[in-house]
């Protein structure tokens, strides 16, 4: 018997991934989770540009998280100026990844992974039969939204980080404007907690390399030190000597794998895993609450790390609110010299690493972006393999949901999409 | 005085065609000044606006959204949509965007009763050419004058309707 799940084209958006099983016996005998998306096409073109344009031109490779793209793009670009930026600056970055991690995470755990969970469809189904589950996750999104609005300008794609810092402060007024809904969005989210450890996810358990920053004052988004669940740590300008790219024929993204050919797992359950005795404290309290022993190894369960993080987000979000009362210049003026920097920051799904070669007037010679689903990639299609011994009896239709529940756990970029698969089944 | 009526338009400005909307709001905004700046009037241009389109619609007593479709129409038609038309448009019609305009609408509609009540019309350019860094096909450039025109139609109506409602 031979069975084959095809999912030609993602019915939206750029129209960038596929998902593609076929079986023999029983087994998998191909899996490829195809990607068409082309970040790389952003390297070229900022080959050319003044460096102070990268960070809001690299921003619109993602309308979801514009803002590690910013992060990740800066500090490459001081190291390799070889600016130090305030502290003021990096809190203030650092309180803008949290409206990231908010609007990200929310969206993710309520409209996109939920419906898998609890047997809907659509998040519109789900808010057909409970509107204030879905109501509530709108204003837990939105709360995000709007603590980027208030520092970058607009809620999707802000503008104001620049290398050497920000254009301008941020009005102290808007920002803790909005302490009475952070404060409301904190207490949602631990209810987002106790509430996601009772869905009943898959069983799978898997042997992951776990790879994420570190940091062992705080928990790891804007930078840190690269870890490893496998290997020793490494600088995130070491990365990309361990962490390699290479071209495969079904993807115009490149996947990534360790110097030793194995794949690698980046995002909410590698940071957890990694890092969870620096989460803040009220999300320590909810993991130990939600009794879950560590290291999470069921792909489908990022659902709770992100709810976790979601708690560590608002509260850091909320003591960063409260001591915002800046000063001095917002940014470090730049002396421009020719040299290469990189940088990596934590993007809700996972290490984004950038690296920039810089002329003498500060025009970029070369730009590399190591984006998190590419990484994820192979571990992805790993993941379906072992998958595919639990699927094999079921029926078709269950049997393409809980790999496309799969995929969509990771949160991938094309998870909007990954929403309207539709599947084909071929059997001869 | 606060404004009643949204004038949106959306898109992303980097895939081609699928900048219709921003444009044809701008142009809007260039060519009728003295409407674009009345206090109840409000202009949006979004890019990736995703859910948070809602945010723009709540309270408003009428919208008026330009976005680019793809359809069997010639590249550069101009369709005009109710909210009920709207939100029969599927995901293949493949709005560039992260979370479509008519799921969007479909869900505002499902939460929010003010969105439900708001007056809602789309006006769809026909766009070929979204793939990312292309320019706005000659086809759809020549199509926004009409569509800020018709846009400008839309809003001088509902001024009229709810001045001679109050």
């Amino acid at each position: 018997m031979i069975e084959k799940i095809e999912v030609p084209a993602l019915a939206r958006v750029e129209g960038e991934g596929g998902l593609y099983i076929k079986l023999k016996n029983g087994q998998a005998e191909e899996i490829r989770v195809d990607i068409y998306e082309p970040p790389r096409f952003f390297e070229g073109f900022l080959q050319g540009r003044f460096l102070q344009e990268v960070p809001d031109i690299t921003a619109r490779i993602c309308g979801i998280c514009p803002v590690a793209y910013q992060m990740s793009s800066v500090q490459a670009l001081e190291s390799a100026l070889g600016i130090t930026i305030s502290d003021q600056t990096r809190l203030l970055r650092r309180l803008m990844y949290c409206g990231e991690y908010i609007e990200s995470h929310a969206l993710h755990i309520y409209l996109l992974q939920a419906p898998d969970l609890l047997g809907k469809e659509s998040a519109l189904e789900l808010a057909a039969v409970a509107p204030e589950v879905v109501r509530n996750a709108l204003r837990l999104k939105k709360i995000g939204n709007d603590l980027l609005k208030a520092i970058g300008g607009r809620s999707v794609h802000p503008v104001n980080a620049c290398v050497g810092g920000f254009y301008r402060w941020p009005d102290v007024e808007p920002i803790q404007a909005l302490l009475p809904e952070l404060e409301w969005g904190l207490e949602a989210s631990l209810e987002t907690v106790r509430w996601a450890v009772t869905l009943p996810y898959p069983d799978l358990e898997l042997d992951y390399e776990f790879v994420a920053l570190h940091r062992p004052d705080e928990y790891a988004v804007y930078d840190g030190e690269v870890w490893s669940s496998k290997r020793k740590a490494v600088s995130v300008d070491e990365f990309d000597k361990v962490y390699l790219e290479e071209h495969v024929r079904h993807s115009n993204a490149l996947h990534s794998r360790t110097i030793d050919g194995n794949p690698y797992l980046v995002g909410p359950l590698a940071r957890l895993n990694l890092n969870h005795e620096q989460l803040s404290p009220l999300a320590q309290k909810a993991l130990k609450e939600s009794n879950i022993k560590l290291p999470l190894c069921n792909p489908y369960k990022s659902l709770i790390a992100r709810a976790i993080e979601l708690v560590d987000a608002y509260e850091t979000a909320i003591q960063l609110v409260k001591n915002y009362q800046p000063t001095g210049k917002a940014y470090v003026p730049l002396a421009l010299k020719a040299g290469v920097g990189a940088g990596a920051s934590e993007a809700p799904r996972g290490l984004l690493f950038h690296r920039y070669a810089v002329d003498a007037q500060g025009l970029v010679l070369r730009a590399r972006i190591v984006p998190p689903t590419a990484q994820n990639l192979p571990r992805m299609e790993e993941d379906l393999k072992s998958l595919v011994p639990q699927i094999v009896q079921l029926p078709h239709a269950e049997a393409t949901l809980t790999a496309e529940h799969l995929v969509r756990a990771y949160d991938p970029c094309i998870s909007c999409a990954t929403h309207f698969l539709k599947l084909k089944i071929e059997e001869d | 005085m606060e404004a009643t009526i949204v004038v949106i338009g959306i898109g992303q400005s980097l895939r081609g065609d699928d900048a219709a909307g921003l444009m044809a709001v701008r142009l809007w905004q260039k060519k009728f000044p003295e409407t674009a700046s009345r206090p109840e009037v409000r202009a949006e241009t979004l890019e990736l606006p995703g859910l948070g389109l809602l945010d723009y619609l709540d309270g408003m007593q009428a919208a008026i959204l330009v976005d680019a479709i793809r359809s069997s129409d010639p590249p550069g038609s101009l369709r005009r949509f109710t909210l009920r038309q709207a939100i029969a448009f599927t995901s293949e019609a493949r709005s560039a965007h992260g979370w479509g305009v008519a799921e969007t609408l479909q869900l505002g509609i499902a939460l929010n009763p003010s969105i439900k009540q708001c007056r809602l019309i789309l006006f769809g350019v026909s766009g070929h050419q979204f793939q990312m860094g292309a320019a706005l096909s000659p086809e759809v450039e020549m199509a926004l004058p009409r569509a800020a025109e018709s846009v400008e139609r839309e809003v001088l109506r509902f001024l009229k309707r709810f001045k001679n409602k109050s």
